[in-house]
């Protein structure tokens, strides 16, 4: 598969023709995907299916109502918690806000840091 | 002894009364659903319900259509008593043709609107129909179109309700659209435009009916209904209780109830429920039903737009609407959701004079582009106008933020508000301390040895000069601070002092709210 780049060196634009060897169609820039590490920032909930409401998406997530900042976490990977219990307090509007669990359950992963500014709809916890 | 003329007319009554059988009787039940005439019965008076319309019969020959009968034309409508007060009603028969509309069951249910609005009566709509009779073509929709044209002509004159029991689909979910309050029950009532499978066939999406447009898909995401119940009795029982909180009609008040709590009760617990550090939330459904007679709230779109808090309560067995803010949730800020949702509560109460209590905590409006391009402009102004427009009697209570065009939005005195009160603790500003010490004092603290410092003095400054009730107060735009524990006995007192309000506007067609 070949593909075309315009390289620009000292101002002198190049056109330049690349050809992939191996048959893969993976696009260059992306490396292979590699585990993020806890302290990553909060990576966006994963692109879901466009048109899917969000309620339904949302079905053993928590995620956040608004933008903020993360103030801090209350349960770990492992937890069990009751519904109402607070997961994750942000801070938005000058207001700790927390966020609590809609139901029972055992905390799968948490997305976040303590410090992390969140925006709304961003994964905070996720549930088994 | 029924001479052979009676004797035919109550066979055939009776055969009409049983819908469409006894097969599709049972499998309504297998579905959990009742029959038209079972949720009637249950909705009304003990044997106090009076048919209408037994007899119509569909004039369709298109199809085979002359073959078939349906009786009743797949609605049962007519008149009953609710805790001794009168209402109409129409349910569709889903055992009848699927529930199906045509002209002559839109003939009945618009006949049921215009007696309602006749005799100034409530008016509720059950549905359970497949939609229009496809048979019958354009009479069919002419049927809807008149039932929504009823619904538009009797809005603010008479309570309408609607129920939504099972599917309510395409062109007939704007009937309950236009109606004050939706009920829909989970798991069997659904509401969309267009159905499943049609979305999967127009753009791939795959979507259950119950996701789609069930009963918290509508509660809690499109905010298109007002009420999830878990099953029909828990929702005839709560459309009964309903309508306690609702006058008959526009020139009526809600009923009175004998009030059996103490009028001055005090509420000590209210004295500690906000926090010392104005960052941290408190639970305003706590301060709702510490103020309520016997602590009972009827809560309005529970689910919807949690940051905003609305309902029914009764002091001094009086209905009252209540509109707080609600610091649990997105730190109570006015959003578009929460603009909305008050701002047709608002009307609610105001097209049927129900006095409306704000309680408000209200650190602002949300910030961001998603807000902004959204139209919070556009819906946040709905708040304003409802608010102004209301002329029903106004009393607000400031628990504790009530900051910039918040403060305005959230039925201030300079919106008509009757009586203004706060709580010691309340902060009436601009904006919070910080944010103002900042953009006052800018010059100032840049030049300071130590900008930290001289920041933290900044903001004392501010805080110790404007972040009180007493500006607002000393100026009259709030009428008095009291303690908390003494908010039942004036807010009671100052709904009493309102009874006689009147209110005269200027003539006009009618005002251009911002949809």
């Amino acid at each position: 598969m070949t593909r075309k780049f315009n390289i620009i060196v000292d101002g002198v634009a190049h056109e330049v023709e690349v050809e992939e060897l191996g048959g893969s169609a993976a696009p260059v820039s992306a490396p292979a995907a590699v585990q993020r590490p806890a302290a990553a920032p909060a990576p966006k909930a994963a692109p879901k299916k466009p048109a899917a409401p969000k309620a339904a998406a949302a079905a053993g997530d928590v995620t956040a109502p608004l933008q903020g900042t993360v103030l801090s976490i209350e349960v770990k990977p492992g937890d069990s918690v009751k519904a109402g219990q607070t997961l994750v307090v942000i801070e938005a509007m000058k207001m700790e806000n927390e966020i609590v669990a809609p139901a029972d359950g055992v905390v799968k992963s948490v997305s976040v840091n303590k410090g992390d500014n969140v925006s709304a709809g961003d994964l905070l916890v996720s549930f088994n | 002894m029924a001479n052979a003329k009676q004797e035919e007319m109550l066979e055939k009554k009776a055969k009409l009364r049983q819908g469409g059988g006894e097969k599709a009787i049972a499998r309504q039940h297998s579905l959990g659903k009742y029959t038209a005439r079972e949720r009637l019965e249950k909705l009304f008076d003990k044997d106090s319900f009076v048919e209408t319309g037994l007899f119509v019969k569909h004039r369709c020959t298109n199809f085979g259509m002359d073959k078939k009968e349906a009786a009743g034309d797949g609605v049962v409508t007519g008149y009953g008593t609710v805790n001794g007060r009168l209402v109409y009603a129409s349910a569709q028969d889903f055992t009848v043709i699927g529930g199906s509309l045509g002209e002559m069951q839109a003939m009945k249910i618009a006949n049921a609107q215009e007696a309602a609005l006749k005799v100034g009566c409530p008016m509720i709509s059950i549905n359970d129909s497949g939609g229009a009779r496809i048979q019958e073509g354009v009479d069919a929709l002419a049927g809807y179109g008149r039932i929504f044209y009823n619904n538009t002509m009797a809005s603010g004159v008479i309570p309408q309700i609607s129920v939504i029991m099972g599917p309510c689909a395409g062109g007939a979910v704007y009937s309950p659209a236009i109606t004050d309050f939706i009920f829909m029950v989970k798991g069997t009532g659904e509401m969309f435009i267009t159905g499943p499978q049609v979305i999967k066939a127009v753009t791939g999406e795959e979507v259950s009916a119950e996701d789609l447009g069930g009963a918290m898909a509508h509660n809690q995401v499109s905010g298109c209904a007002h009420f999830a119940c878990e099953n029909e009795d828990a929702c005839l029982e709560e459309i009964r209780e309903l309508l306690s909180y609702l006058p008959q009609n526009n020139n009526e008040l809600a009923p009175g109830y004998e009030c059996t709590d103490d009028l001055n009760r005090e509420n000590t617990v209210l004295d500690t429920i906000v926090p010392e550090n104005p960052n941290k939330a408190y639970d305003m459904y706590s301060v709702i039903s510490e103020i309520a007679d016997n602590g009972e709230f009827f809560e309005y779109q529970k689910y919807f737009a949690p940051n905003i808090v609305t309902g029914f309560i009764r002091l001094n067995g009086q209905s009252i609407g209540v509109i707080a803010s609600q610091p649990k949730a997105m730190a109570g800020c006015l959003d578009i959701n929460s603009s909305d949702k008050a701002s047709r509560f608002i009307r609610t109460c105001d097209a049927f004079n129900i006095p409306l209590l704000t309680l408000e905590d209200v650190p602002g409006f949300l910030p961001g582009s998603s807000q902004e391009h959204g139209g919070i402009i556009r819906h946040g102004a709905k708040m304003l106008f409802a608010y102004s427009e209301a002329s029903v009697p106004k009393v607000t209570l400031i628990t504790r933020k009530a900051y910039g065009g918040a403060y305005i939005g959230m039925c201030s005195k300079h919106l008509g508000a009757d009586f203004v009160y706060a709580w010691p603790n309340t902060e009436i500003a601009v904006m919070g301390a910080e944010g103002a010490a900042n953009i006052i004092f800018a010059k100032d603290i840049k030049a300071a040895e130590d900008p930290a410092a001289r920041r933290q003095e900044k903001i004392k400054e501010y805080q110790d000069t404007m972040m009180n009730p007493y500006i607002a107060a000393s100026r009259g735009y709030v009428d008095d601070v009291i303690m908390p524990h003494e908010s039942r006995k004036y807010l009671i007192s100052a709904f009493e002092s309102l009874k006689g309000k009147r209110v005269d506007k200027p003539l006009k067609k009618h005002g251009n709210i911002p949809l």
